[in-house]
């Protein structure tokens, strides 16, 4: 009945305090979509200028124009390349492709010389073993020049193969595991983000807590025959409601932007439960520490950032293990709750794993839930319910 | 005023409260009856307000004890009902939403709180505020709703910290005849530095400064204890120490004579007759009259009989 009076209590003032709650919120909707744009605007494109010059070879039947068929090979060889998009286009003159290159209008520039297709049948009917020259000219520190001429070399590499009737030594086979040959990189920042948005709960939380000794209201509950536990479990349901609002907007905001989730959803909400929790075990450490909602906001942003930018959350963020417990590394991040629970949704969402595939991130985030509410309770028991 | 019952409901012996080298409470002994009105008189800092804290609970006392002798009572905090100092209500919340929700932490059903809930709010004129968010209300208002708020269970024993501090006029008959009202089913304590507002209200008063209990009794009392009659209240133009010696020492073959700082306090019956012998007296002396009141004594001048000082001071 306490309990619920609690519940009933917090949800009122939750709403009440409603731009706060709008904030938290859309805090992990528009981080979602501001990575989004970011990772758009950043996306690479290559752009190759090519000139044909080649004179073509004349048969009994037929006229053969082998520079005309690369540029149609190297075209179709990269349409298909989400990751690698190429723009292919022919030049007039050298002067005019040159002219690109230094307006960074194409990336790289390539010339096929005249008799390009006399001598590649003249070497597939073994009547010559002479060469051809391919010019190839761009800004030889950009990266996009090294790509895009790699993939031309390659390319003309395969077709002169293919042309002169030589089969390939090697072949190499990829095979991308669970989704990761389907993703983009907007993708693998999405369960980062998800975890953001939940971060973001810290300082609803925390404010949750500390109202009621900046209000000094913690007197009237003090006299009354509530408990610590009945406060602190009463203020936790309602934000972990918060929490998880928090984090399926955050998904819906990802999945209209093109995101498409994969994997168990029971699971997911089970990671958000759990993150949810631990976020707020956590705002509660804050909240003993603190006393007014001014000092929340202060004292509070160190461990945002440290939850934000050292868990992998905001960033990728590869941690040294300092050891191995069975077979789960365990580092300083590990400290943080976060740090497990990207790692779960990232087996989850990304790589399609199943829950026994996450029980260690899970039990991670459970003993750290624990963790981070056993020490709180005390601290909040002692510096604010206690009698003094 | 209300009778006074024999019957003790709070004793307190001995009791003490140090902060440091600070002594707030220094063993301090009184009991309080069944039923009655009781006032803790003092300026600020006698140590009135920790002395509720430890009889609330909410501090626990350096030294000596306090008793509640209703054998029934097995949970303190849920037959004292306290209104704090400080207006402290939940500002998202409107006025009958914090009694349901204070009714209901004591363990009372929600519709049984709501319906005590508007009573209270019925008496103390706020009955129209049930809606109205507490942050919106005025410091009046707030301050009625903190008794509401100490009401809202039905205890016992009733603590009010100054309880008409903040107060318009019309506020403060309300709040006082509110309280009165009470006093028939409600032992009552309540601490204030306003004299007037004691001896309206309490049976018994205890005078308290420097952390010490000065005396306890009934204001009529209290007041007999330094005289009954009138006092005249005489302010210098100047300071007239080093210039009133003899003056003193000559008025006080008739009268009792208290000076306090620019002031000098002369308590007598029948004063009115002897104002201009008095006042001639103080021209021999060769000392400017800035001010003269004539009035009937009160619990102020008790204070100042007992510690030779204003309670302002």
């Amino acid at each position: 009945m306490k309990l619920l009076s609690i519940i009933v209590k917090s949800l009122k003032e939750q709403w009440r305090s409603f731009w706060i709650l709008l904030l938290t919120l859309s805090m992990g909707p528009f981080f979602m979509f501001v990575y989004y744009l970011i990772l758009e605007s950043s996306k690479p494109h290559y752009d190759v200028a090519i000139i044909n010059n080649d004179k073509g070879y004349i048969t009994d039947s037929e006229s053969i124009n082998k520079g005309e068929e690369y540029i149609l090979f190297f075209t179709s060889s990269v349409k298909d390349s989400v990751n690698m998009p190429f723009s292919i286009k022919k030049s007039s003159s050298r002067s005019d492709g040159l002219a690109d290159l230094k307006n960074k209008k194409s990336d790289a520039f390539i010339i096929i010389p005249e008799d390009f297709s006399k001598q590649l049948i003249e070497h597939k009917n073994s009547e010559s073993t002479g060469s051809v020259e391919i010019q190839f000219f761009g800004d030889l520190t950009s990266v996009n020049y090294l790509l895009s001429a790699l993939w031309a070399n390659e390319t003309l590499n395969s077709f002169i193969k293919k042309s002169i009737g030589s089969g390939d030594f090697i072949r190499i086979s990829e095979t991308g595991i669970g989704s990761s040959s389907k993703i983009s990189d907007f993708d693998l920042i999405v369960p980062g983000i998800l975890i953001v948005s939940v971060i973001m709960l810290m300082f609803t939380a925390t404010i949750a807590f500390v109202s009621e000794v900046e209000n000094k209201t913690i007197l009237r509950l003090k006299l009354s025959r509530i408990t610590t536990f009945e406060f602190i479990a009463g203020i936790t349901v309602v934000q972990l409601i918060v929490g998880i609002i928090s984090i399926l907007l955050t998904l819906i905001t990802a999945a209209f932007l093109g995101f498409e989730f994969q994997g168990s959803a029971a699971v997911f909400i089970l990671i958000a439960v759990l993150t949810s929790l631990s976020i707020i075990a956590f705002s509660l450490i804050i909240a003993a520490l603190t006393k007014t909602a001014n000092e929340v906001l202060v004292v509070g942003n160190f461990p945002l950032f440290l939850f934000m930018f050292f868990t992998g959350a905001a960033f990728p963020f590869r941690s040294e293990g300092l050891f191995n417990l069975f077979d789960y590394p365990v580092s300083l991040q590990g400290l943080m709750s976060p740090t497990h629970a990207i790692s779960a949704l990232n087996k989850i969402i990304i790589m399609q794993m199943k829950l026994s595939d996450i029980i260690p991130e899970i039990l991670a985030l459970i003993i750290l839930t624990i963790i981070y509410f056993f020490i709180g309770m005390i601290l909040f028991r002692k510096n604010h319910m206690q009698l003094k | 005023m209300s009778s006074i019952p024999d019957e003790a409901e709070i004793t307190v012996t001995g009791l003490k409260k140090s902060f440091r080298n600070l002594v707030a409470v220094d063993n301090i002994s009184f009991e309080v009856n069944r039923g009655e009105i009781f006032g803790l008189l003092g300026p600020n800092g006698a140590g009135k307000t920790t002395t509720i804290n430890m009889i609330c609970g909410l501090l626990p006392a350096t030294g000596g004890t306090i008793e509640f002798h209703s054998h029934k009572i097995k949970k303190i905090r849920s037959v004292i009902g306290y209104c704090p100092q400080e207006n402290i209500c939940f500002p998202k919340l409107t006025c009958l939403e914090q009694l349901v929700f204070m009714g209901n932490l004591y363990g009372m059903p929600p519709k049984q709180c709501r319906s005590i809930g508007l009573g209270l709010l019925e008496m103390l004129g706020l009955i129209d505020k049930s809606k109205v968010y507490a942050r919106n209300l005025s410091g009046g208002m707030k301050r009625r709703l903190n008794i509401a708020l100490a009401l809202i269970h039905n205890p016992r024993i009733l603590i009010l910290d100054e309880p008409e501090a903040g107060l318009d006029p019309q506020s403060r008959v309300m709040v006082r005849n509110f309280i009165k009202s009470l006093s028939k089913e409600k032992t009552i304590i309540l601490t204030s530095h306003n004299m007037d507002e004691v001896d309206r209200l309490a049976d018994r008063v205890a005078i308290m400064d420097y952390g010490k209990i000065i005396l306890t009794d009934t204001p009529y009392n209290l007041k007999n204890s330094i005289g009954e009659g009138d006092v005249l209240e005489i302010e210098f133009i100047e300071n007239p120490v080093g210039k009133t010696d003899k003056l003193i020492s000559d008025l006080r073959h008739e009268y009792k004579v208290i000076q306090s700082g620019n002031s000098l306090i002369i308590i007598a019956v029948h004063l009115i007759d002897k104002i201009h012998d008095i006042t001639s007296s103080i021209k021999d002396e060769g000392l400017n009259i800035k001010e003269i009141k004539l009035r009937e004594n009160t619990l102020e001048d008790v204070f100042i009989h007992l510690t030779g000082r204003m309670l302002r001071q």
